[in-house]
């Protein structure tokens, strides 16, 4: 456990859609956020597997943090089909300090259940998650 | 397990420089005052500052803030904390409770604590729970020894411990990040991985804001400018507009207490007229720079040439400090490297997967983060040395307040988090599993 973790717990529903994501590959991407009433991590949206990157990018909010989930498949120099699955921990400098601080305290927990992350990214600007940076993590 | 949502939390982060204390919540603390006591000694039975106090000129008989009473049979001196040290006081001494950006005098600490609550934020200790924001540094036994103050002295309901770093690096939404904490009494610099510290890569050195400060007042002796405290003249209105400069005896004025206030206005002087030059210091070259004037309190201008860009250059090159009449050298046991230096050895020693993050997401924090062009410099001067591959990229909230006080804030944001209840270390896990439960709770 993280020294200052905030306790967020993380609702089921997250576990599932990614397992979904993983195994059966029925989304391209998960965006989840973190309901502070609920004092957990709910799933905000799910994207279908015909959707692209920049359906992925148009899905972070500008001004407020987010943790992402999303499935990248390319080919590889020698002609073949491969994915990773990315994990994005949004936070804009915009953002209010509060839900930076909320964020960022509870992500250690809740990357712990998403078990089959191969790449994980923290970007504060839209530039950090461009596509150039993830295909140059995917290889 | 923790359950008190109804009463807001308290966070405390006594620096080497400031105390601040506030509630949980809240944007900003709501007392910031020096770390720095009062002490005068009390010889047993008689007590010697009576005779002297008839011709004691300074105010402090009006002063409304009645002294805190601390005097512990062991201890015999009576300490003097926030505003009740902005009266001069016979044989009173300037000390601090830390050394190096540790606490070494915990009985200063306490009264620190005390004064904070009952007298600053007026609370009953025994019913909010308690958020300490604590050095890298920290060692497990001063960690159990303040765990142990706050449960056995102020019965507090729950407490936590959360890591300076930690929480500059969560306020700026980083989990992952190489925290540069250039403070009043040290800089350190720490990389924070998952929300853990990496101990093995944490930095320290003696170079902070104080040590500038004292690197200001004494180029300035050497230049012949005299700075008198406040406490040492009066102005008398001779004519309307116009003021005569009378200064007072004072005999049994303390060495440290004439520091403590030089000091006061050195950073002053520091604040308002210094900026990190682009490039490296060079005597030579900046010999002819436009000066900026100053007005002391005692109404004398002076002004600061080279000096503006020379002081802040000792944070990058702490070599140059010797080069100013007066000032000590650092011991040779520990060579104190630049800030530059500090963050590449740093980075170095973490794991090579995460090096160019670190090196990306370098944030600054810390009082003596507000000097102009700091983190221009800091990050030309890291560009520089670290390896090609690497994107370099430095860090400062562009609020000032945000800068100074990011440890505290993040602290303020957690303690109020809902889901942050359960975390606590609380008063009866204290009493079932002792203190050194407190390792566990907050690693």
């Amino acid at each position: 456990m993280a020294n200052a973790a905030s306790g967020m717990a993380v609702a089921d529903e997250c576990k599932l859609r990614f397992l979904e994501l993983k195994a059966k590959r029925t989304h391209r991407f998960i965006v989840y956020k973190i309901d502070e009433k609920k004092k957990m991590v709910v799933v905000e949206r799910v994207g279908e597997p015909v959707l692209g990157y920049d359906d992925f990018a148009a899905s972070l909010p500008a001004n407020e943090c987010r943790y992402a989930i999303f499935d990248y498949d390319f080919v590889t120099q020698e002609n073949c089909q491969k994915s990773k699955i990315f994990f994005i921990a949004w936070s804009p400098d915009t953002a209010r300090v509060r839900s930076k601080m909320i964020y960022a305290s509870s992500k250690e927990r809740f990357k712990r259940e998403l078990d089959g992350i191969q790449v994980e990214l923290q970007a504060t600007d839209s530039a950090e998650v461009g596509l150039d940076v993830i295909q140059g993590r995917a290889n | 397990m923790y359950g008190g949502d109804e009463v807001s939390a308290i966070v405390i982060d006594v620096g080497s420089y400031s105390c601040k204390a506030g509630y949980a919540g809240d944007d900003t603390p709501k007392a910031v005052f020096p770390s720095v006591v009062g002490s005068i000694e009390q010889t047993e039975g008689t007590n010697d500052s009576k005779p002297e106090k008839e011709g004691d000129p300074a105010p402090d008989s009006k002063n409304g803030a009645k002294p805190m009473d601390v005097d512990k049979a062991k201890t015999k001196r009576k300490l003097y904390v926030g505003q009740e040290l902005e009266f001069r006081r016979d044989h009173m001494e300037v000390i601090s409770p830390m050394k190096d950006g540790t606490v070494t005098d915990w009985d200063i600490v306490d009264t620190i604590w005390n004064h904070a609550f009952r007298r600053r934020l007026l609370i009953n200790p025994e019913e909010h729970p308690m958020l300490i924001a604590e050095p890298s540094t920290n060692t497990a036994q001063q960690r159990e020894k303040a765990a142990e103050l706050m449960f056995e002295n102020y019965k507090v309901p729950a407490l936590f411990l959360a890591k300076n770093a930690v929480l500059t690096s969560f306020a700026s939404g980083r989990a992952t990040s190489l925290v540069v904490d250039s403070g009043g009494g040290s800089t350190v610099v720490s990389a924070v991985h998952d929300g853990f510290v990496l101990q093995k890569s944490v930095a320290t050195s003696p170079v902070g804001g104080e040590f500038l400060t004292d690197c200001m007042m004494k180029s300035l002796e050497s230049k012949g400018v005299v700075i008198r405290p406040r406490y040492s003249f009066k102005k008398k209105e001779i004519s309307p507009g116009e003021y005569k400069i009378v200064d007072l005896d004072l005999p049994n004025t303390t060495e440290s207490y004439r520091l403590y206030c030089m000091r006061a206005i050195a950073s002053d002087i520091k604040e308002s007229v210094c900026r990190v030059p682009d490039t490296a210091f060079d005597e030579v070259a900046y010999a002819n720079v436009p000066t900026t004037s100053y007005e002391l309190p005692d109404g004398q201008t002076i002004e600061v040439g080279a000096d503006r860009f020379k002081i802040p250059d000792i944070l990058f090159n702490p070599a140059l400090s010797q080069t100013i009449p007066g000032v000590d050298g650092f011991s040779d046991a520990t060579p104190v490297r630049g800030l530059q230096r500090m963050v590449i050895d740093s980075v170095n020693r973490c794991d090579v997967d995460i090096r160019k993050e670190l090196f990306s997401n370098i944030l600054l924090s810390g009082g003596s983060s507000s000097i102009l062009q700091l983190k221009e410099r800091l990050e030309k001067e890291v560009l520089e040395e670290s390896p090609q591959a690497a994107r370099v990229k430095v860090m400062a909230s562009g609020n000032s307040v945000e800068r100074r006080f990011s440890v505290w804030i993040g602290g303020s944001i957690l303690a109020s988090l809902g889901s942050f209840q359960q975390m606590w270390f609380s008063k009866a896990e204290y009493e079932e599993h002792g203190v050194s439960y407190i390792q566990r709770k907050c690693p």
